[in-house]
């Protein structure tokens, strides 16, 4: 199964890296620019659920990274079905100083909180996605929470003017 | 006022906004709904979480590995057990390590208790919900007797921290078998009673059938995992389609319903709460002797190798999965976790609200096994 697909991704797409691992886990790494028609290819091919959407700040790679988590229902018992234990990770790369990249809804409906989430706390935008309003945070910041340059002890002094002491600990 | 800044009125003045929660009867939990209703009728519901939200995932990348166990269990306030395994899962695969057989079988027997507790607590703000203050005490009685199991065993009664990376943290005590066993047979001898007053009484089938009904094709669409998706007659358990822990290693059966309807789903629960009992006395006789802990390296100095895992179990309400990243440091670099009541909370049940009734909407939210800690986090 792992085989075949390999194979097939790597006819459909051009510069896919597609890396297995023994926990029954594939990892595919793509093009931002294609990573819309691998998912729709995905779901066609059977992955039907959106586990999960990420992203990871690579502050030294000067990106974002986005990753969809994606699995199967197995309702298909075919020769060609997804089996369940199969976990695919799509990851694509986006540049820090650019977060910008395209809503995955109208392919996986359920990736709307996320992207909601994402964008709240990375602040990427997602083009197309129908209501990017803050999911949790109570207040907005220049920089986002979740990013790694966001400094608690900065944010605390720039909101709440300063920091309360307590004892001796790191100065 | 996120209800304002979208405003979709059609301009009839009939139509209202109403603001559903956190401080409502109806409302578990720190959870808030803005309604668009007209008359008693919903036009539509926007999920409005935030209440609870500690920043978890940005606290645990400032803490080492071992540090981030009394954050885990946090995360599900009702069930901390499926939380601490889903940690201790993502650093065994990130780090490599074994764990014992027969820390299998404990981790296993812990994970059902928790199981069985949460769907108690979930059986009484169910019933309570509805107006059966009686089973809602007995529900909270029971669960009460299996915090008393958790807390001989971990010390701990709702945070136990109990599941390390290589084990638990601590065997069975001597006798703890036949407590168990003891203990279940007492909430066991008393289904009949909830079937009586609950499960088979007329007020509850009139007041939950047909109520926040789904299909299979919308539940999978939308990204449905655990009663939700098996009340619609789907058998999608990780504890079978990926076996951990010693799942695989007795027989047992995932309850499915058919109809995709609150009763459903309440009914999957109860089924579920009575095979998980049948789970636990097949693994403690199945339970091999032999150590439980695997050592680790010295928790202070723990460095894990570079490198990402997405791994997922079952808990008591659906697919929960954790994507851990590590830099190769002493700190996760980037922790995110999959909650099951994210999708129901914030996606089904606002599709479910759309053209219910107000007086469904507390009954809606807690079918769909919604915990708002978990979707905050």
């Amino acid at each position: 199964m792992i085989e075949q697909l390999k194979r097939e991704l790597e006819a459909t797409f051009k510069g896919v890296s597609v890396t297995s691992e023994a926990d029954r886990r594939i990892t595919v790494v793509v093009d931002p620019l294609q990573a819309l028609a691998l998912l729709r290819f995905f779901k066609d091919r059977g992955f039907s659920h959106l586990a999960l959407l990420s992203a990871v700040d690579l502050i030294d790679k000067h990106a974002f990274e986005l990753v969809y988590v994606l699995t199967s229902y197995v309702e298909d018992t075919g020769e060609d079905a997804v089996p369940g234990e199969l976990i695919l990770v799509v990851k694509s790369m986006i540049p820090r100083d650019k977060p910008t990249f395209k809503s995955v809804i109208s392919i996986y409906p359920n990736a709307e909180p996320y992207e909601r989430e994402i964008h709240e706390l990375f602040g990427i935008h997602f083009d197309g996605h129908p209501r990017l309003t803050p999911l949790f945070l109570e207040r907005q910041y220049p920089i986002p929470p979740f990013r790694k340059d966001f400094d608690t002890r900065r944010y605390v002094e720039d909101v709440f003017g300063s920091i309360p002491a307590i004892g001796d600990e790191e100065g | 006022m996120n209800g304002t800044s979208e405003n979709k009125t059609s301009g009839s003045s009939r139509e209202l906004e109403l603001y559903f929660g956190p401080q409502h009867l109806g409302m578990v939990g720190n959870f808030s709904i803005t309604l668009k209703v007209e008359g008693d009728r919903i036009l539509e519901a926007r999920a409005n979480p935030g209440f609870l939200h500690r920043g978890f995932e940005k606290l645990m990348e400032y803490r080492t590995w071992i540090q981030n166990f009394p954050m885990v269990c946090r995360i599900n306030v009702i069930e901390s057990g499926s939380m601490e395994m889903i940690y201790s899962m993502a650093v065994e695969s990130l780090a490599q390590i074994e764990v014992p057989e027969r820390a299998h079988y404990v981790r296993s027997i812990y994970l059902e208790l928790c199981r069985v507790s949460s769907h108690l607590f979930g059986l009484w703000a169910y019933s309570n919900m509805l107006g059966f203050d009686t089973v809602a005490q007995w529900a909270m009685y029971h669960r009460d007797l299996i915090l008393d199991l958790l807390e001989e065993l971990t010390g701990g009664r709702v945070y136990n921290i109990f599941i390390w990376p290589g084990g638990v943290r601590r065997d069975f005590p001597k006798g703890f078998e036949d407590r168990i066993v003891e203990t279940l047979h007492t909430i066991g001898s008393c289904v009949p009673d909830y079937n009586t007053a609950f499960f088979d009484n007329r007020i509850f089938y009139e007041r939950s059938k047909g109520i926040g009904k789904i299909t299979q094709q919308e539940a999978k669409e939308l990204g449905a995992t655990g009663q939700t998706l098996r009340a619609t007659g789907l058998k999608f358990d990780i504890r079978k389609v990926a076996p951990y822990a010693a799942y695989d290693k007795v027989e047992w059966d995932v309850p499915v319903r058919e109809d995709g309807d609150a009763y459903s789903r309440i009914l999957v629960i109860r089924d579920e709460m009575i095979e998980s009992v049948h789970m636990i006395f097949k693994l403690l006789e199945a339970m091999p002797q032999g150590p439980v802990y695997n050592r680790i390296p010295n928790p202070f100095k723990w460095k894990i190798p570079p490198g990402d895992t997405y791994v997922r179990c079952e808990s008591s309400r659906g697919e929960l999965g954790l994507y851990l990243v590590s830099d190769g440091g002493e700190r996760p670099y980037r922790v995110h976790f999959r909650t099951p009541s994210y999708t129901n909370g914030l996606i089904l049940l606002e599709k479910l609200l759309q053209g219910a009734s107000i007086a469904d909407v507390g009954n809606i939210m807690i079918s769909l096994y919604v915990v708002a800690p978990e979707i905050d986090r």
